[in-house]
């Protein structure tokens, strides 16, 4: 691709608090158009990668650059839409002149665009209400107007669907897949992995400040796809297929052996296995969700949902 | 960029005159500077009925013990027995006579003085002496509150990723409240103008011009003044609550220090003779050099010379600001800290 396909890049970017390390030296590059998704743990430095993309956090070291320019360049954010943590608005404002300001300060769109924004969020009837007096839908609904005036190139939105309601969260998911379409780029942060999948077509992977994967969901699926087993000798297959060189690892789970290997290559263990008086029991493909996955290579608890130490 | 600067003050008095503090506070400026021009017609009615009043001391009267009380001067001086002080010794009224007497030369000259403070285009500078003092502490609260919010609310974050620069959304912050200082004076101004036209209506004939009296050029410098000197006080604020990211921090240091310092000065220059020199370079100090008013506390030394009081001016409003407008830029944004 061609640097001018990519609207993010970031080279070797890092973000310290003292002697914390935030960011550890990301490169990351987002294609344009789609929705990109940007997964990690709680701490992982999602909202300080997307802080230091949107000029509100300074790195230490490294670039960040959207549409080819310095991330601090106030023409390019103009660029961008945003929604980072929390929605922040002044409580003592309605929603609609709340959006009427921020319309106004960034030059995006025009007034009328305001109207169209409150419906597609669901918030006509309660647009001249305070924003003080606003649930934390209603607040989140309005961030995600927020992210979306002056139709921008570019949107971030971290963790859209929290305090929605299930009716909300499909309505927000069939939005940012829309949003998706047309060229625009859609830089989804959310820990709801299963929502992800459903809407992502790239994702980025960080645990502790590092990116540790980076692709289109199907492929990073694939990679790590397995088979799961059931020998005449579990102890013998393990060892056996532990020093295959296309098999990333075999694990024992609830009785049956779990190896990581490509699901196309099912009958060369099947055959490794049989050439040594080994036989099958069953031989299943197994197909990992993007959670799985994503439990599996940040280290995540999936009882508490954090990084295991 | 002056566009974008004049489009962000545009749209920061958009919000804030939707707030309630912002009226508020304008309020009470009205309300001090009516309070300057009624204390002042009043005062000089009172003097015009009385002549002047004496206050005798409870030790002069003739039932010792009685709390102080005031003899009318055209009562002592009218020669009618009828409206002489009845309780009070001989001597003790032949005493005041004499003291009235002296006053009495000096009356036309206190009554067109008087009559001056209350009357176009006198009034004006005469509130705005009490408009300035409570401007500086009513801009305090002001622009505490307009950039506090942005932390305690966490709207920073929300205004920035608009691309609107960070400097430039400060400079307009700070230009807005610049020009509702000079608004809000404006507006004060405009009612000293109303109700010294009811006051000199209701006040009757002037007394003889004594004296210099005030004129418009006075009235327009004096409004003049008044805005520099809110500037600097402006810049003090923006500087704390920029500094602690917290509209309480500002507005806290902003009441606080207006007082601290006259307090400070008072009591230091009194005890070692070399801090008046230290004085004479403090804010507050030379916003009172540069307005020509008293002020200060009780003991304290003669103020600076206008000429350096607007130079020391201008230094701590370039010096606050720099450092104010370097840490906004040079600080990560973080979310919402609470408070307003």
């Amino acid at each position: 691709m061609d640097t001018l396909d990519y609207v993010i890049e970031t080279t070797a970017l890092t973000k310290r608090y003292g002697d914390v390390v935030a960011v550890n030296e990301l490169t990351l590059k987002v294609p344009r158009g789609g929705v990109f998704g940007f997964l990690g743990p709680n701490g992982s430095g999602k909202t300080t990668t997307m802080g230091m993309l949107l000029g509100l956090v300074h790195a230490t070291s490294g670039q960040a650059r959207i549409f080819g320019d310095s991330a601090f360049h106030p023409a390019t954010l103009r660029r961008v839409g945003a929604m980072v943590e929390t929605p922040t608005f002044y409580p003592y404002l309605s929603g609609r002149a709340n959006l009427r300001y921020f319309q106004a300060i960034g030059r995006r769109g025009s007034p009328a665009d305001i109207d169209r924004l409150l419906r597609l969020v669901d918030l006509g009837k309660r647009a001249d209400s305070k924003f003080a007096t606003y649930s934390l839908g209603m607040k989140q609904r309005l961030g995600v107007a927020l992210a979306l005036l002056g139709d921008p190139e570019l949107v971030f939105l971290d963790e859209p669907t929290n305090g929605l309601d299930p009716a909300g969260v499909v309505e927000v998911r069939e939005l940012i897949r829309e949003l998706g379409t047309g060229g625009r780029t859609v830089v989804l942060s959310s820990h709801l992995l299963a929502e992800t999948e459903l809407v992502c077509d790239n994702v980025a992977v960080l645990s502790r400040g590092k990116l540790i994967a980076q692709g289109t969901i199907k492929e990073l699926l694939r990679e790590h796809d397995a088979l799961r087993l059931r020998t005449t000798d579990d102890a013998a297959a393990r060892t056996l297929l532990g020093t295959l060189p296309w098999v990333e690892g075999v694990d024992q789970q609830d009785g049956t052996l779990l190896v990581a290997a490509p699901q196309a290559r099912a009958w060369e263990v099947a055959r490794a296995l049989a050439d040594r008086q080994i036989y099958l029991n069953e031989l299943v493909p197994v197909h990992r969700t993007l959670e799985e996955f994503f439990m599996e290579i940040t280290g995540t608890d999936p009882n508490t949902g954090r990084e295991k130490s | 960029m002056i566009s974008n600067i004049g489009n962000l003050a545009i749209w920061e008095w958009f919000k804030l005159r939707r707030r309630w503090m912002l009226w508020i506070l304008l309020v009470f400026a009205l309300l001090f500077a009516q309070l300057a021009v009624w204390g002042a017609f009043f005062s000089y009615n009172g003097v015009k009925e009385t002549g002047g009043e004496l206050t005798v001391p409870a030790a002069l009267q003739q039932q010792q013990g009685r709390i102080p009380r005031t003899v009318r001067c055209n009562d002592l001086l009218s020669g009618d027995a009828a409206r002489q002080p009845a309780d009070l010794d001989s001597q003790v009224v032949a005493g005041l006579t004499a003291q009235c007497r002296q006053q009495e030369a000096a009356l036309p000259a206190r009554l067109a003085r008087g009559y001056s403070n209350f009357t176009l285009p006198g009034s004006i500078p005469n509130a705005l002496g009490t408009v300035q003092t409570l401007g500086l502490i009513l801009m305090a609260i002001l622009t505490a509150s307009a950039i506090g919010i942005d932390y305690g609310a966490g709207t920073l974050r929300s205004v920035l990723t608009q691309g609107t620069g960070r400097w430039p959304y400060l400079t307009a912050k700070l230009l807005t409240l610049a020009i509702l200082t000079l608004l809000g004076l404006l507006v004060a101004v405009g009612s000293v103008a109303v109700s010294s036209t009811i006051a000199a209506g209701l006040a009757g004939a002037a007394p003889a011009a004594v004296g210099t009296a005030a004129t418009w050029s006075d009235a327009g410098t004096a409004l003049f003044k008044a805005w520099i000197s809110i500037i600097p006080y402006i810049a003090l604020t923006a500087f704390v609550t920029v500094v602690a990211r917290s509209s309480a921090a500002g507005m806290a240091i902003g009441l606080g220090y207006y007082f601290f310092e006259q307090l400070i000065v008072a009591l230091l220059s009194n005890l070692f003779t070399w801090f008046q020199n230290v004085a004479d370079f403090l804010l507050v100090r030379n916003i009172s050099a540069w307005t020509g008013a008293g002020g200060g506390f009780p003991g304290g030394a003669p103020l600076p010379e206008a000429t350096q009081a607007i130079v020391v001016l201008a230094v701590y409003t370039l010096l606050l600001g720099g450092i104010a407008f370097w840490l906004f830029e040079r600080r990560d944004v973080q979310g919402a800290t609470g408070g307003g």
